[in-house]
C-alpha cells in the first residue's frame, strides 16, 4: 500500500518538472492577454491596415486621379528616360545656395541616404560596394561625369532613379527640399581633397 | 612488411581528401562557367542576352559582330572612345539616345568571364538555370531556426505559465484534501511545505502575469517576407533612416513600401543566409503590385497619442533606446514593455535642451531658478510632459 504511493507522488512530481520546462516556451505569434481593452484598438481602419471598403483592400489609398495634394508640387519628369532627364536638368532651378545651414542638412541627409553606396566623400567607394554586398560600382560623384551636370539633373536622379536603373527611385524617401540640400551638398560640400 | 600495409594505408587515407579536393575544384569550374559571372550583374541592368533591347543593346551574338580589341576597350571606357571618333562606337552612342555606358574598371579575366557568359549563353538552359538555387545547408539551419534575436530576449515578458499555474492549484487542493480527510502522508510538515511553496508559485505567476496584462513584451510575430534587421542594419550598416525615413517628420517611423526594397534588390538577389527564395518574395510582390502584408511589432493602444517625429527630431531619441537593439536581431522582438509607467519613467529622467532654445522661451520661471542655480536641469516631467492631456487627449 505504501509502495504505490511512494511511486504516485513520485510521478507527479516527475509530470510537474516535466510541465514547468515545457511550459517556457511562449508562442511568438501571440500578442499576450489583454483585460478589459477600453479603446485599446482602433475602430476606424489604419493607416498601413486593410479594409474590405476599397476593391484592393489598401488603406493608404493613392490620391483621386487629376487633383493635387495641398502644398504639393506634382514632379512632371519620368523615369529612366534621357531626355526627361536633360528637361529636368534644363528647366528645374535649384532654389537654395552653398551656405552653412543648407549643407549641414545637405550632408546630414547624404549620409543617410546616399553615402553606403557613394561613399561619405562621394568617391563612389561606399561601404556596400566595397565589403562586395552591392556587386556594381557606384558613380563617383567627384568626377565631372557629375560634377558638370546642372543641378536639376542630379536632382532627378534622386528623385527617380538613374537611366540604367541601377540607382533606384528615392523621392519616396527624401522631400523635396532635402533632396536639393543633398544636391548643394554634393555640388559644394564634400572636402576639398 | 605489417608496417609496410600500414604506411600505405596511411597514404591512401591522405590521398582520398585530396582527390575529393581536386574533383571538387573540377566540378566547380565546370559549375561557374555555365553560371553568369559576378560582374554580369552590371551589364543585366542594361543588356539582356537574346531577350531583345533594354537600354543597351542585346549582347547576343556581340562575340561574333566585335572584334575581342574593341570589346576589351568599349567596356572599359565607352566614353573615351566616342570622344576618340571610333564609328561604331559612335553610332551606337547615336542609335541609344545617347545614354552613356558607366566605365567599368575590369581586369582582362572578368571581361573574358563575362564575354564566354555571353557566348555560352544557351537560352533554354537558362530558363533552368535562373531557378532558385539551393541554400547551402549549413545556412539553411541558422537561418530556419535562427530567431537569435529572439533566443537572446526570451527573458522579456512571461512564458506559457498556464500548465504550471494549474498544477500548483491542484498540489494545494490534493495537499488541503491529505491533510484534513485521508491523511495517507502522516508527516504534516510535508503538506504545509506543499501548501506554502505552491501558493508562493501561484501568486507568483497571478502577478507576473497580471504585470504583462495588454502588454506585448517578447511579442516576435513570424513575418511574410524572412527580413533580417541584423542583416540589413548590422551588417550592412544600413541607415534606421533610409527605409523608415518618415520617423523624423511623421508620427509614424513608417514601414518601407516595396519600392524602397527594391532600391537595393533590382540587383541583389541572392541574400547570404536565405538564398534567393526570400527576395523573390519582395520582387514578386513589386511585379505584382501587392503589398507585402507586414505584421507590426510595436502598438501602442489607440487612446495613446505617440509621435515618432517628436520624439526622434526634438527629443533625440537613438532608435535603440525603445526598440532595443534591432541591429543584432535576425528577427525583430519587442524588448520593452511600452507600458505607461514605462513611459513615464523616461519623461522624468530626460532631460530638455532648455538652453540656447527659443522654443522654451516662455518658462520663464525655469529659466531664472536655472540662473540663480537653484536648478541644473529641466526634465519633460518639469514642462508639462506628465500630463494625461500630453498623450491620451
Amino acid at each position: 500500500m505504501k509502495k504505490q504511493h511512494i511511486s504516485f507522488i513520485k510521478v507527479l512530481s516527475l509530470v510537474t518538472v516535466l510541465m514547468i520546462f515545457a511550459s517556457c516556451k511562449r508562442d511568438n505569434n501571440y500578442t499576450g492577454h489583454a483585460y478589459f481593452p477600453d479603446m485599446a484598438y482602433s475602430n476606424a481602419f489604419e493607416t498601413y491596415g486593410s479594409s474590405p471598403n476599397y476593391a484592393d483592400s489598401v488603406v493608404m489609398m493613392h490620391p483621386v486621379e487629376g487633383t493635387v495634394p495641398r502644398g504639393v508640387i506634382p514632379y512632371q519628369y519620368g523615369a529612366k528616360s534621357f531626355d526627361e532627364q536633360q528637361r529636368a536638368g534644363q528647366e528645374l532651378v535649384n532654389p537654395f545656395m552653398p551656405e552653412k545651414e543648407v549643407l549641414k542638412r545637405g550632408q546630414e541627409q547624404f549620409n543617410i541616404y546616399c553615402a553606403m553606396c557613394h561613399g561619405e566623400q562621394g568617391m563612389g567607394d561606399g561601404y556596400l560596394y566595397t565589403n562586395k554586398l552591392f556587386p556594381v560600382q557606384p558613380t563617383s560623384l567627384r568626377g565631372d561625369y557629375v560634377q558638370n551636370k546642372p543641378d536639376g539633373e542630379i536632382y532627378h536622379v534622386i528623385t527617380r532613379g538613374s537611366i540604367s536603373g541601377l540607382m533606384g527611385a528615392h523621392g519616396s524617401q527624401i522631400l523635396p527640399d532635402d533632396r536639393w540640400k543633398i544636391v548643394t551638398y554634393v555640388k559644394n560640400g564634400f572636402e576639398v581633397k | 612488411m605489417s608496417n609496410n600495409i600500414y604506411l600505405n594505408m596511411r597514404k591512401s587515407i591522405i590521398l582520398i581528401p585530396v582527390l575529393l579536393l581536386c574533383f571538387s575544384f573540377i566540378l566547380q569550374s565546370i559549375h561557374a562557367q555555365s553560371q553568369a559571372p559576378p560582374e554580369w550583374a552590371v551589364c543585366a541592368a542594361c543588356h539582356t542576352i537574346g531577350k531583345g533591347k533594354l537600354i543597351g543593346p542585346d549582347l547576343k551574338g556581340v562575340t561574333e559582330r566585335r572584334d575581342k580589341a574593341w570589346l576589351y576597350s568599349f567596356i572599359r571606357s565607352s566614353q573615351t572612345m566616342i570622344q576618340n571618333g571610333d564609328p561604331i562606337a559612335v553610332q551606337l552612342f547615336e542609335e541609344y539616345n545617347k545614354i552613356p555606358m558607366p566605365d567599368n574598371n575590369f581586369s582582362d579575366e572578368q571581361i573574358d568571364g563575362i564575354l564566354a557568359y555571353i557566348e555560352n549563353y544557351d537560352e533554354s538552359a537558362a530558363a533552368v538555370m535562373e531557378q532558385p538555387t539551393e541554400t547551402p545547408s549549413e545556412d539553411e539551419a541558422t537561418y530556419e531556426e535562427a530567431a537569435p534575436g529572439l533566443k537572446g530576449h526570451v527573458k522579456y515578458g512571461p512564458g506559457n505559465t498556464q500548465p504550471t499555474f494549474i498544477i500548483f492549484l491542484i498540489l494545494i487542493f490534493v495537499a488541503i484534501i491529505d491533510l484534513v480527510f485521508t491523511k495517507i502522508i502522516k508527516a504534516r510538515f510535508i503538506h504545509i511545505i506543499i501548501i506554502l511553496v505552491s501558493v508562493f508559485v501561484v501568486a507568483e505567476i497571478t502577478y507576473v502575469e497580471a504585470k504583462a496584462l495588454g502588454r506585448q513584451e517578447g511579442y516576435s510575430p513570424d513575418q511574410p517576407v524572412w527580413f533580417s534587421h541584423k542583416v540589413h542594419a548590422g551588417q550592412n550598416k544600413i541607415d534606421c533612416l533610409y527605409c523608415h525615413s518618415s520617423a523624423t517628420e511623421s508620427k509614424s517611423a513608417g514601414i518601407p513600401s516595396v519600392g524602397v526594397c527594391m532600391n537595393c534588390h533590382n540587383v541583389v538577389k541572392n541574400g547570404k543566409k536565405t538564398g534567393t527564395e526570400e527576395i523573390a518574395k519582395v520582387i514578386e510582390a513589386w511585379n505584382s503590385g501587392q503589398p507585402i502584408e507586414w505584421v507590426r511589432v510595436h502598438n501602442l493602444p489607440d487612446h495613446v497619442w505617440f509621435s515618432h517625429a517628436q520624439h526622434v527630431n526634438a527629443g533625440k531619441r537613438e532608435c535603440q533606446e525603445c526598440h532595443g537593439p534591432v541591429e543584432t536581431m535576425d528577427r525583430i522582438v519587442q524588448v520593452e514593455s511600452l507600458g505607461m509607467g514605462w513611459c513615464i519613467n523616461c519623461h522624468r529622467k530626460s532631460e530638455v535642451q532648455f538652453e540656447e532654445n527659443d522654443f522654451y522661451k516662455e518658462y520663464v520661471h525655469f529659466h531664472e531658478e536655472m540662473k540663480a542655480g537653484k536648478r541644473s536641469r529641466v526634465t519633460v516631467d518639469d514642462i508639462g510632459g506628465n500630463n494625461c492631456q500630453t498623450c491620451h487627449y
